[in-house]
């Protein structure tokens, strides 16, 4: 049964129904005929299409039968290099089925592997290339070793264009019976960037509040979907209620499960948007954008996420403060 | 009677009942609470831990019940060695088995808080199964509740908090002993020995008994032999004197304190920052920015393995954040225990539930647990709350009942 959320609903299957990113498709289609292929590397932005092309490839190589071809992994859901290592192993012990002489491992996410385990990983694929092909699908390209970057073909996936964006958007608002306007679309580009998963996911969140999506609607489903306490936070930190604000943050942390950096992550998208709190404050956005990859930087290096989050709305307060006080 | 090996005076006046043990009234009454639902099967945990400084009546209280009550004191002490052999050995077999004539028993493993992760191997998840299986009460105690190593006991046990016994009951106590020792001291004295032990029961008794034993009196003379007793700094004292400290010099003072836990520290500090320095936006700034710096400094010690970072992290936590600007006048402040402890503590069971539900959900759609989380949760969250039938169809797709979606999506 397929899934009723649109994303995965019109996900496409096969190569052919890939809109966009011609010259990639092309060339995988290419692997696809010869039935041979080196190890892939795709890389590019989130929501571009690097997971729905793995996916698409494996249908097109194996038919109906491609999942029994093909292992997927995501690097930031497994413990460690040796989970993957043990996996791809035992995977790897039996031939493939069918007319293809090799079978598939998509590794989501590896830029998320520390350098360490990505070389681990390089032996493991060279142990097992005679039977094995590697896709792996990163965001950053910069993030993956030379040595693993040297023995794949390189994918680039760029934003996906306006235009097919929203002539994909209107097309599954047609198949819905959902009535979307010209002017709804382009918020929802506008908000997306080319990252299609997110627009989709915004018209099925607009569509549900009300079958007729105008770009009220639109902007109606993404104040509800970012959590309400980060603005609050702000309001508070803004107002010189540290309490209250370590109260929204504690919400967001503890309630909602996001980590430090999903915090940061929010709070840098609300120092960037022009009705944001902080800017109708008249805070100077360099300063802000100081403290807040300061601190990002902090939490990945691994310092304890309150702590440092706390640091930022003390020197929020403090800012507005003394604005108020000159 | 003076002439008579010296039985400690502790242990000679150990309560023999509820009513002979004095202060903490509270907690007693919650401990007896506790034991009746116990009795009848409705605890909600299996265990309880008395928790509060020394001398307070924790082991006491066990005692005075076991005797009252004519209950087998089956006991553990901090002198024991605490491996998973010795609990399995001494106490397990007791406390699964029933008495041989239909007594009941109480289990007492005194002083938790003393077990090391290293020399006791095994020893806390050996008390953990103990307290699963054990068909009795069992009771354990500790000073230091908070210790991060005891987390997973805290989940499993009643807390029972004592505090410090006051002056006033001390003297109580030491004023029936000297009568049944039949010996003259003035209330000066009693007074004396009260203060000096702090809250302490123990700690007085034995002064008194070390003035006292063998003589027909005291007098204020006497008292020049006790030392004075060091009290042992509890948390708040530790952060009271970082965060009101005038120099930094006293902020310092506290890294000489034996067994400083830092991590512990740094989250208290945390925590009461914003309560000390209320009212000067500029020192609770330059106090969490400090407090920051502690931080990264420990993250990459660790990390890195640079040992050499230690000082300047106790440092930036200590007199750094002690050297925040602007600091306000001093005032009284009731401290707060650390609540990212406690909040972490209640909502883990609601994180578990995401991690099971959520992983195989994000298979289906060919995401991370983390892009699930933060890429399309919320979403789901806005299609829930506006239209449900959308939800229902959603969810029934991913094969997912209303209850494991709710716990997805709250």
């Amino acid at each position: 049964m397929s899934t009723e959320l649109w994303v995965e609903k019109y996900r496409p299957r096969t190569l052919d129904e890939i809109i966009d990113q011609e010259e990639i498709v092309a060339r995988l289609k290419e692997f696809v005929r010869t039935k041979s292929m080196p190890h892939l590397l795709f890389a590019g932005p989130p929501g571009t299409g690097k997971t729905t092309a793995a996916l698409a490839l494996a249908h097109d190589l194996y038919g109906e039968n491609w999942r029994e071809n093909t292992l997927e992994l995501n690097a930031s859901d497994e413990r460690g290099i040796e989970v993957i290592r043990r996996r791809i192993k035992e995977y790897a012990r039996t031939l493939p089925i069918g007319d293809v002489p090799f079978k598939l491992v998509i590794l989501d996410e590896a830029d998320n592997m520390t350098s360490d385990a990505q070389q681990a990983l390089r032996r493991t694929m060279e142990l097992y290339s005679r039977t094995t092909r590697f896709i792996l699908i990163a965001n950053y390209i910069s993030k993956i070793i030379e040595p693993i970057q040297s023995r794949c073909a390189i994918f680039r996936f760029q934003p996906l264009p306006k235009e097919a964006v929203i002539e994909r958007l209107r097309w599954i608002a047609q198949q819905e019976g959902v009535e979307v306007d010209d002017e709804a679309l382009e918020a929802i580009w506008e908000e997306s960037q080319g990252d299609m998963r997110r627009a989709i996911n915004i018209l099925q969140s607009a569509a549900a509040i009300r079958k007729k999506v105008d770009v009220d609607t639109v902007y109606e489903a993404l104040g509800k979907v970012k959590p309400r306490e980060v603005r609050e936070m702000l309001e508070a930190a803004l107002k010189g209620d540290i309490l209250g604000a370590r109260d929204k943050l504690r919400a967001l942390m503890y309630n909602y499960g996001l980590s430090g950096v999903d915090v940061i992550k929010l709070l840098h998208r609300e120092v960037l948007s022009s009705r944001s709190p902080l800017r109708v404050n008249g805070l100077p956005l360099a300063d802000l954008l100081v403290l807040i990859g300061d601190a990002n930087y902090k939490i990945v290096e691994g310092a304890d996420d309150e702590i440092q989050l706390m640091a930022v709305i003390s020197k929020i307060a403090l800012m507005a403060h003394e604005k108020k006080s000159k | 009677m003076s002439s008579m090996a010296p039985v400690p005076w502790t242990e000679k006046y150990r309560p023999r009942s509820l009513s002979e043990l004095v202060g903490n009234e509270d907690a007693k009454r919650k401990f007896i609470a506790w034991l009746n639902a116990f009795l009848k099967g409705e605890a909600k945990k299996k265990a309880a831990l008395l928790y509060g400084p020394p001398g307070s009546g924790k082991t006491s209280l066990v005692h005075a019940v076991a005797h009252q009550f004519g209950w087998e004191l089956i006991e553990l002490n901090a002198s024991d060695f605490r491996s998973r052999e010795a609990i399995r050995n001494r106490v397990f077999g007791a406390a699964t088995m029933g008495s041989l004539y239909g007594k009941r028993k109480i289990i007492l493993i005194d002083e938790v808080d003393g077990i090391s992760t290293k020399e006791d191997v095994g020893g806390l998840s050996a008390l953990l199964e103990l307290i699963e299986k054990s068909r009795y009460p069992v009771v354990l105690t500790a000073n230091d509740p908070w210790d991060p190593k005891l987390r997973p006991l805290r989940n499993a046990v009643e807390m029972i908090e004592f505090k410090k016994l006051k002056k006033r009951e001390i003297m109580q106590v030491l004023q029936e002993i000297c009568k049944r020792e039949g010996i003259e001291c003035s209330r000066g004295v009693l007074s004396a020995i009260a203060d000096n032990a702090k809250g302490d029961l123990r700690a007085a008794i034995n002064d008194l008994q070390t003035i006292a034993m063998g003589k027909k009196r005291v007098d204020m003379a006497d008292l020049n032999v006790l030392g004075d007793r060091a009290e042992q700094a509890s948390m708040f004292d530790i952060v009271r004197t970082v965060l009101t400290a005038r120099r930094p010099e006293q902020a310092l003072a506290v890294l000489r304190l034996p067994g400083l836990d830092y991590e512990m520290l740094m989250l208290w500090l945390s925590e009461n920052i914003p309560y000390q320095y209320q009212g000067s936006y500029r020192a609770i700034a330059d106090a969490y920015e400090a407090l920051s710096w502690a931080d990264i400094m420990l993250a990459r010690m660790k990390r890195k393995q640079i040992w050499q970072l230690l000082p300047y992290a106790l440092e930036l936590m200590t007199a750094g954040v002690a050297s925040a600007r602007d600091k306000p006048p001093y005032r009284f402040v009731k401290y707060s225990f650390p609540q990212k402890l406690k909040l972490l503590a209640r909502t883990k069971n609601k994180r578990e539930m995401f991690r099971v539900v959520g992983r195989e959900v994000a298979r289906r759609l060919h995401v991370s647990l983390e892009t699930l989380r933060t890429d399309i949760v919320p979403f789901l969250r806005v299609i829930y709350e506006n239209d449900p039938d959308m939800a229902e169809k959603i969810y029934r797709s991913l094969g997912l009942t209303k209850k494991e979606f709710e716990a997805l999506i709250s």
